[in-house]
């Protein structure tokens, strides 16, 4: 039984996808579909704190899928942004009414992957969860079936195909290598394998750097970010700018640091990711500040952002008492930045949809035609650009002490550089809004389920920045799943 | 014996030849087929470390399915995603479906 | 795999496998492609019984030469081409590259590296890999339905509707439809 109740959150979320496609099917007042998700989701985690409370730790399955600190921080972060994007998407869905339950589904089913994959503990598990979030996001990409839409799902689906099999060959070398495709076992391989082997763990390495990568949405594969961002449907750009990386990040951080975190390779890796970081960043900033498309400027923030994040993972050297530090920067930041991202997004749909325009020069006297979207927007810049008193301050502060402690001093010094140009872009949106010259008038308003979205996302962003201890307590504790033993 | 070298050299080329035509091809058809073809390899290097290998060697063969189920379910999405485009664009070439930049 | 005619199959199936995907990447009409790639499916689906793995090799018929090669030709019956113009992108240069890249640190690391090899006796595998889907990888095996079904919704909504492909015009019900999809 054991099984089934740590495998339940993510059956319950599973469950609630059928469901939303045969109500769908069989009831006239599609109203009901995005409430129906939202209680889906809400017992989910509900039985989550159960399992909590009731100490239902450990493995499921045999070994495939483990429910441990590490699993249960990401399980309540992806029902929550899975919530938060449903409640985006109400309106923009409900002018598709022969589609509603499949788009829902299609919803939970990445929501169901994602959170199969903060807890798998085994390639095939591993890979099969980053499939069944990946062909969802594919198929949501290219939901709306007009040109921009399907091209953007064309371009989404051919480079993470090929993403995938570049995963699946580092998959079959450290297969090879190991004879196992259990991380504890190969682990327990790496451990104790021969310096010959040594170049071939690392091409493996490699190429599974490469194959997270293009879900990461870091240097070199971040060439579809922007177009897909700015191609797919606003509430599904959401919701890829932060599961979808979540998520990557969260089985990056189980498969490096639990499997590959042998001491014999972990420092070349680091240093690959330390370069990419450094690049991620510097490209996506430069970009992002000769944008005039607010998707597009998002979309070469997150790759920028996707850096940060990076130097986390970088920093696997720098640990404290029995977690690395690095890896609850991560951890710490990946939240502090679904909440940051989620309600800047949710204030663009809402914008948007409202002006009828993606463009960053529309958005000029907006500090007074909507002075409460405009408020959050900018509260969700500032804390993208990571000033106090935000979650994403802190979160940035955090993760550099973890690199400094990791000698990664130039890493941080790039970084720093880096935040002051990501000021430009993050602040002259702001500068737009406030003070710049409206063309039009009259008030924009937003719906009532987006409000409360909103408003959801930038209470966490002020929470997290005002209090971070419980979340940097629930940060720690998970990264001491990886505990150097 | 066939030494297993050979093998890993066989799936290396025919990966490579799929990077190629990743690259280099036009058509969106023909790039599912060059991504076919790196996962095929990916399935020869599965096959042979499962066979040459002593420990349980149903674990590469294993993954070899799942590697098999989840191709067919890419490409029918593929395919049905490049129908959708050509009927909007009227071309299935992907450095012609240009609204957003390629 | 000893023996003079295990090997010597071998390294037939090898070239037949490597030419057959070579044509698939140089062909000048997309059909062509398709049918080398068939060849290809097949070629490689005889080797993996060399391999001895007949149940991935059974597999690989049915599904790769099977039931993607017919869905591939369906892809293009439904999207012709209008010109015949180049088949290939600017990237031809750095794509042989790329290659040529892969292939080199992959071959190099092949040969330096003492793969831990050992002795195999493979009676029949399809029984053992029944048994390991059912148990130990019983999960994925069943995420393995899910994720089929997902791609099916996916697909069905994002090729249905007629929206584009109707005339606006048309009377009846399929004139209704097109409202309806605006």
């Amino acid at each position: 039984m054991d099984d089934i109740t740590r495998f339940l959150p993510e059956l319950i979320v599973l469950v609630t996808a059928g469901l939303v496609v045969l109500v769908d099917l069989f009831v006239p007042d599609k109203r009901v579909l995005p409430w129906l998700t939202l209680l889906g989701l809400a017992v989910s985690a509900g039985w989550t704190v159960g399992l909590i409370v009731a100490g239902g730790q450990g493995r499921a399955f045999g070994d495939m899928l483990r429910v441990d600190a590490f699993s249960l921080f990401f399980l309540f972060l992806f029902q929550a942004v899975a919530a938060v994007v449903v409640l985006s998407a109400i309106d923009f869905v409900g002018q598709m009414p022969d589609r509603q339950g499949e788009f829902y589904a299609l919803v939970l089913t990445v929501a169901t992957g994602a959170m199969l994959l903060s807890g798998a503990n085994d390639l095939i598990m591993i890979f099969i969860s980053l499939e069944l979030t990946s062909i969802s996001q594919y198929a949501l990409a290219g939901f709306m079936r007009d040109s921009r839409s399907s091209e953007a799902g064309l371009k989404y689906l051919l480079l993470g195909a090929v993403s995938t099999a570049t995963l699946l060959y580092g998959m079959a070398l450290l297969f090879g290598l190991t004879g196992t495709t259990a991380l504890p076992g190969i682990a327990t391989a790496l451990h104790s394998a021969s310096d010959n082997l040594r170049p071939a763990y690392l091409l493996a390495a490699t190429l599974l750097a490469a194959g997270f990568g293009f879900k990461m949405a870091i240097f070199p594969f971040q060439m579809w970010v922007p177009d897909v961002y700015e191609g797919a449907p606003t509430p599904v750009s959401a919701y890829l700018s932060v599961a979808s990386k979540a998520a990557a990040f969260a089985i990056v951080l189980r498969i490096f640091f639990e499997a590959l975190g042998d001491s014999r390779i972990s420092s070349e890796w680091a240093n690959l990711f330390a370069v990419l970081a450094a690049i991620s960043m510097t490209l996506g900033n430069v970009v992002a500040i000769q944008q005039r498309n607010i998707k597009r400027l998002f979309g070469y923030s997150s790759v920028a952002q996707a850096g940060n994040f990076l130097v986390g993972i970088a920093a696997v050297s720098a640990s404290s008492g029995r977690f690395t530090i690095g890896a609850s920067g991560v951890l710490f930041f990946v939240a502090a930045y679904a909440f940051t991202n989620l309600g800047a997004f949710l204030a663009i749909i809402a914008i948007s949809d409202a002006i009828g325009s993606e463009n960053i020069a529309d958005y000029a006297g907006l500090g007074r035609r909507a002075p409460w979207l405009a408020a959050i927007l900018a509260f969700c810049l500032v804390s993208l650009t990571g000033l106090p008193p935000t979650a994403g301050f802190f979160a940035k502060v955090y993760i550099f002490n973890a690199a400094i402690q990791a000698k990664f001093v130039w890493l941080v010094v790039i970084a720093v550089l880096n935040t002051l140009v990501s000021a430009v872009y993050y602040l002259g949106v702001l500068r737009v809004m406030y003070l710049g010259e409206s063309k039009a008038e009259g008030r924009v308003r937003a719906g009532l389920p987006i409000s409360f979205g909103m408003a959801v996302s930038a209470l966490g962003v002020l929470v997290f920045g005002v209090a971070p201890g419980p979340l940097l307590t629930a940060a720690q504790k998970a990264a001491d799943v990886f505990a150097v033993h | 014996m066939i030494p297993l070298q050979q093998v890993l050299v066989l799936s290396a080329l025919l990966f490579s030849l799929g990077v190629y035509g990743v690259l280099a091809r036009r058509n969106a058809v023909l790039i599912i087929m060059s991504v076919e073809l790196m996962l095929n390899a990916v399935n020869i290097n599965f096959i042979a470390f499962a066979v040459y290998l002593a420990p349980n060697k149903v674990v590469g063969l294993v993954f070899a399915i799942f590697v098999i189920v989840v191709a067919a379910a890419e490409a029918g999405l593929a395919l049905a995603i490049i129908l959708r485009v050509y009927r909007n664009e009227r071309t299935a070439n992907v450095d012609e479906v240009d609204l957003l930049k390629w | 795999m000893s023996g003079v005619g295990p090997v010597s199959a071998f390294y037939v199936l090898a070239v037949l496998s490597i030419g057959s995907a070579l044509m698939v990447m140089a062909a000048r009409s997309i059909i062509h492609a398709v049918l080398f790639l068939v060849l290809f499916f097949v070629s490689l689906a005889a080797m993996f019984v060399l391999l001895s793995a007949d149940f991935v090799a059974v597999a690989q018929l049915l599904v790769y030469a099977g039931a993607i090669g017919v869905l591939v030709v369906f892809a293009i019956l439904l999207t012709p081409s209008r010109e015949q113009r180049g088949m290939e992108t600017k990237f031809v240069g750095p794509g042989l590259l790329a290659g040529a890249v892969v292939a080199g640190t992959v071959i190099f690391i092949a040969f330096n590296t003492n793969w831990p090899t050992a002795s195999n006796d493979f009676p029949s595998t399809v029984d053992a890999i029944g048994q390991a889907l059912l148990n130990r990888w019983a999960l994925p095996f069943e995420i393995a339905s899910v994720l089929l079904i997902a791609a099916m919704i996916g697909a069905i909504v994002i090729v249905g509707g007629r929206g584009v492909d109707l005339d606006p015009g048309a009377a009846g019900p399929s004139a209704r439809l097109v409202r309806r999809e605006r």
